[in-house]
């Protein structure tokens, strides 16, 4: 009896240190993201002053509309949904296809063709920037969706975490077996591993997805006509030269990270009810 | 025999066909950027103007300037501070969002990952004003509580490197935490129970179970942090600007400088080179290093 | 399901291998990939010229749509296709662009620092004086048309658009509270030097314990920018230690961090701003632009403006230039030299507050009247054109920005408290290791 009891207060004092170290690890991961939200319902003069406003004003729904009058931000974020889910599906089929070629099919160069996708990552990709628009200019794909699409299917990160996930968590017997029952490689991948390897393809999903989403840089290069412009690049035609209005600003960054958190918990929706399914399997 | 010999064959072929697609991708767009920076590192070239052949000068331009050796050093200080301690905290936030103890987990996760969405302008303004030189700055205003002077957080050589080590930190936990949870989901619930009968402590469900069934996620998550830390860039650049000074400028935010600051892109080719040979002799000691955990684990 | 999958593969496939056969085509038939396309519209223009499309990059609030729809209107063969960015991903975009050979505009803004970034890029862009540019010189002030040639006269880049000439921007407030009399002829009569303002920023600091400016960088740069010789001959080689100017703007900005009379508040951050509205620093010596900034910031009475001590300088403003990828470069001329004739500038600068840089503006009757209350009713069109004939034309070179980088650095290092001669030698060697690189 006494034991017990002994074991629940002690289950009691766990729970408090977690739930500790949750709720302030939360509040500070959440501080500038609600920081950001202030900014967006402030006067720019409010912004600025110091030390700046802790508490959301009175300015919400103005800033937007100032958003609203300087950019296309619903057509903008249409092209950055567009541009966004193209990547993150096609991301997801290329790498967990050849994840799961490097973790269970023998092949010869396996090891080697593995190290050259890895060495890919270690070249730092800025210097990149002009030779990869020349590519382009001579494709004749600037102002085109596919200069955003298609390298953004190279994902080497992504084969490297497929194959890691997909190494331990399908297990070689079911594969066997299926062998045995006459599937194909392909029908093995589509019927035993994509469903297994479920919370891989969530955690993927969420990355490649927030990393097309925010990414801005060869975007900007590559798409230069406004009705072409993803999110990220309709956002920087709201900088003045030289007067920020960070108000607006932050407005209308604030409102295109808004469907990032919806995406969130979509892709934690499906790694939740992959885990029941995989339960009831096993 | 021979059946299972072109089955091979077969199985082999459907490898290829799978893993084309990175390939020759790769072909058609990376590897020319990547032979041509190869190249430029012999070149002088501002971008502009036609490139003239010099041979091995731009290593030598590189390797007689202090500041590409703060940039190395740098680069590993803040990999020290910031991505290093990534990985621990991560793995205790990832257990703790697992854990079945505990509720409103979609809360805690969704809030955990807000970092890697939040915007990188909203981040730069934030701990601009959080780690400002002025008296009345946060951090400093804290400090002349404990009698400490004002620190010129974006001037001074440490205040630079913590300051961008508490933001790389700040910036990519969750991001680390979210891979290892996936990895966590193909641990079996089971072997926790039959520990917690056995009366292990949480601590010891970490040791012996998360960790060792963890293996493959953690040589994922370390590989991919290294390469993260070498290839630091957007941090530096948003807390220093465009300057990056010397207290805080990392190895790829050197050549960027090189390149889009200075437009000295041969030097910066050449500096790329550099870096892409650190990057493989240190992730060529991490692998050695994880592979021997692993076998003396396994020879336990 | 394994047949959906055949088709997405071969839909791959196709797409690559089309996209290898596209590179070569491209390559060897049409090199020109200008996005900016011809639209057959010659039916409806009326008259019998080519219809043209030309593109047209800008940064910043300029109104500048309001006046290519005036030019549209007056030459319908003309369409132009505005599109505003960033300044500095405009920058970048046009050095890739230009780098690689194509996708730059058929007009586009370049500020007038990053000019130098394309000093030896003269083959990239249309010599306007090959149009006519030269016809136009009287239109413009000598030292902005300056800044738009090369160091013999013989390329021009750029038309020039607005400037950004440099004043002293001064709490009444402030001066008041140390015993000046704050009116601007009056404060423009106490400090006329150099001497005189290290002087008044002792006293101001006496009585009130403020600081007489924000932060070092803009009070060396007001001292450089009235040198006649800055960091390079035009010969493009570095002359900063074979005169005393930069020196001395160097030690006369040490000196007033060394007493206290200056800030370490950086621009554009919070501080920056707050100390703008609670007077937080005596002055401010900004360019014409810097109105905006102050009103945004700042109620309304406490800010006036009068001229720097010892003549001005100048930050910012742009040119307008033609690439020379540009099919249509005499449409563009016409364009651009239109856009900055006067009284497009008058129109720039009555709407929109940009400054203009034709001379013939500062005689006009709505220019001379224009005043603002916001800075206690002075005629504000007035102080700044004064500055504006100041400025002193001086050659820059490909190089400035970063030997001024470098010295920035230096002071900024100064006023945290490094040694003024080490940062000095230090700020030079890193800038020539940076040069010799380029």
């Amino acid at each position: 009896m006494s034991k017990s009891e002994n074991h629940k207060t002690k289950t009691t004092i766990q729970k408090a240190v977690v739930y500790l170290f949750l709720t302030v690890g939360s509040l500070l991961s959440l501080f500038p993201f609600y920081w950001m939200f202030t900014m967006a319902t402030r006067t720019n003069r409010e912004i600025n002053s110091f030390p700046p406003p802790f508490t959301p004003g009175a300015d919400l729904v103005g800033n937007f509309q100032k958003v609203l009058d300087n950019m296309d931000f619903f057509g903008s974020m249409a092209n950055s949904l567009f541009v966004s889910t193209s990547i993150t599906v096609g991301v997801l089929f290329l790498c967990s296809l050849a994840g799961y070629s490097f973790a269970k099919l023998e092949f010869k160069g396996k090891k080697f063709l593995f190290s050259v996708i890895l060495i890919t990552m270690m070249i730092p990709p800025q210097l990149g920037l002009i030779p990869q628009y020349y590519i382009m200019t001579q494709l004749q794909w600037i102002n085109t969706f596919q200069a955003v699409i298609v390298p953004g299917l190279i994902n080497a990160f992504g084969i490297f975490w497929m194959r890691q996930y997909i190494q331990d968590a399908v297990p070689d017997e079911l594969i066997e077996a299926a062998k045995i029952d006459g599937c194909s490689t392909f029908r093995i991948y589509w019927n035993i591993v994509a469903p297994t390897v479920l919370p891989a393809f969530a955690t993927l999903g969420i990355i490649v997805f927030m990393q097309a989403w925010n990414d801005f840089l060869w975007p900007l290069t590559v798409l230069r006509e406004p009705s072409m412009h993803t999110l990220q690049v309709a956002l920087r035609t709201l900088n003045d030269a030289r007067q920020m209005d960070y108000g607006m600003i932050m407005s209308g960054t604030f409102w295109a990270t808004v469907p990032l958190i919806v995406i969130f918990l979509m892709f934690n929706k499906l790694f939740i009810q992959s885990l029941s399914e995989g339960a009831v399997k096993s | 025999m021979k059946k299972s010999l072109d089955e091979k064959k077969k199985t082999a072929r459907t490898a290829y066909f799978f893993i084309s697609p990175f390939f020759i991708l790769y072909a058609v767009f990376g590897l020319f950027p990547m032979l041509f920076s190869f190249y430029l590192a012999f070149f002088k070239w501002n971008g502009l103007s036609d490139m003239t052949f010099v041979g091995m000068e731009n290593f030598n331009f590189i390797f007689s300037d202090p500041i590409f050796y703060e940039a190395i050093k740098n680069t590993f200080i803040i990999g020290l501070l910031g991505t290093a301690p990534q990985i621990i905290v991560g793995i205790l936030l990832a257990f703790a969002l697992n854990s079945t103890l505990i509720r409103f987990r979609n809360v805690f996760r969704t809030m955990i990952f807000l970092p890697y969405v939040t915007s990188i302008v909203a981040v730069a303004i934030i701990f601009g004003v959080i780690f400002s030189n002025q008296e009345a700055g946060f951090i400093n205003y804290i400090l002349s509580y404990f009698g400490i002077d004002s620190i010129n957080w974006n001037i001074q050589n440490w205040p630079v490197k913590i300051t961008i080590s508490i933001m790389v930190f700040w910036r990519w936990v969750g991001y680390n935490t979210i891979i290892f949870l996936a990895g966590m989901q193909s641990i079996p619930n089971a072997l926790y129970e039959a520990a917690k009968i056995d009366g292990a402590t949480v601590w010891q469900q970490i040791r012996l179970i998360t960790i060792p069934m963890l293996k493959p996620t953690i040589t994922f998550v370390v590989f991919t942090a290294t390469i993260g830390a070498l290839q630091l860039f957007t941090e530096p650049l948003v807390f220093l600007g465009r300057n990056l000074r010397q207290e805080g400028i990392t190895m790829v935010a050197y050549l960027w400088k090189d390149a889009f600051v200075f437009n000295a892109f041969g030097t910066a080719s050449a500096a790329a080179i550099v870096l892409f040979f650190i990057i493989i002799i240190i992730t060529g000691i991490n692998i050695l290093l994880t592979n021997r955990i692993d076998q003396t684990k396994k020879a336990r | 399901m394994s047949k959906l999958f055949k088709v997405f593969l071969v839909g791959l496939l196709s797409v690559l291998l089309m996209t290898a056969c596209g590179s070569d085509d491209t390559s060897t038939e049409d090199t020109s990939t200008d996005d900016s396309t011809t639209e057959d519209t010659s039916a409806d223009t009326g008259d019998d010229k080519e219809a043209v499309t030309l593109t047209f990059w800008e940064f910043g609030n300029t109104g500048y749509d309001v006046l290519i729809e005036e030019y549209m209107e007056a030459n319908s063969h003309v369409t132009i296709e505005l599109q505003n960015m960033d300044m500095n991903d405009l920058h970048d975009n046009l050095f890739t662009s230009l780098s690689a050979g194509s996708g730059a505009p058929d007009v586009a803004m370049v500020e007038v620092n990053q000019l130098e970034r394309y000093r030896d890029a003269e083959d990239r862009f249309h010599n306007l004086m090959d149009f006519g540019a030269a016809d136009v010189e009287g239109n413009f002030l000598d030292w902005v048309w300056r800044t738009g040639e090369n160091a013999d006269g013989s390329f021009m880049f750029g038309l020039p658009t607005d400037i950004g000439p440099t004043v002293m921007y001064y709490r009444t407030d402030v001066f008041e509270e140390a015993g000046f009399d704050p009116s601007p002829e009056a404060v423009g009569e106490l400090i006329q030097t150099w001497d005189d303002f290290e002087r008044v920023a002792q006293e101001i600091y006496a009585e009130t314990g403020k600081i007489m400016t924000d932060g070092a960088e803009l009070v060396f740069n007001a001292r450089r920018d009235q040198a006649p010789e800055h960091f390079f001959n035009t010969e493009d080689e570095l002359i900063v230690e074979e005169h005393d100017h930069i020196r001395n703007a160097y030690d006369y900005t040490v000196s007033l961090i060394e007493q206290d009379l200056i800030g370490n508040i950086q621009l554009w951050t919070p501080e920056w701003f707050a100390g703008m509205d609670e007077g937080t620093y005596a002055t401010l010596l900004g360019p014409a632009w810097m109105q905006g900034v102050i009103k945004d910031n700042a109620e309304a009475g406490v800010w006036s403006i009068t001229t720097l001590p010892e003549g001005a300088g100048n930050w910012g403003g742009s040119y307008l230039t033609v690439p020379a990828e540009s099919d249509y470069p005499e449409e563009a001329y016409a364009f651009i030299e239109w856009m900055t004739a006067p009284e497009q500038q008058l129109k720039s600068f009555l709407d929109y507050g940009l400054f203009p840089s034709a001379p013939a503006v500062y005689e006009d009757p709505e220019f001379l009247d224009y005043s603002d209350e916001f800075f206690g009713g002075i005629k504000t069109a007035q102080v700044f054109s004064e500055a504006a004939e100041a400025v002193i034309p001086v050659y820059k070179g490909k190089g400035y920005y970063t030997v001024n980088d470098a010295l920035q650095e230096a002071i900024s290092n100064v006023n945290a408290g490094a040694d003024p001669d080490e940062q000095w030698n230090q700020a030079l060697e890193q800038a020539e290791s940076a040069l010799a690189r380029q």
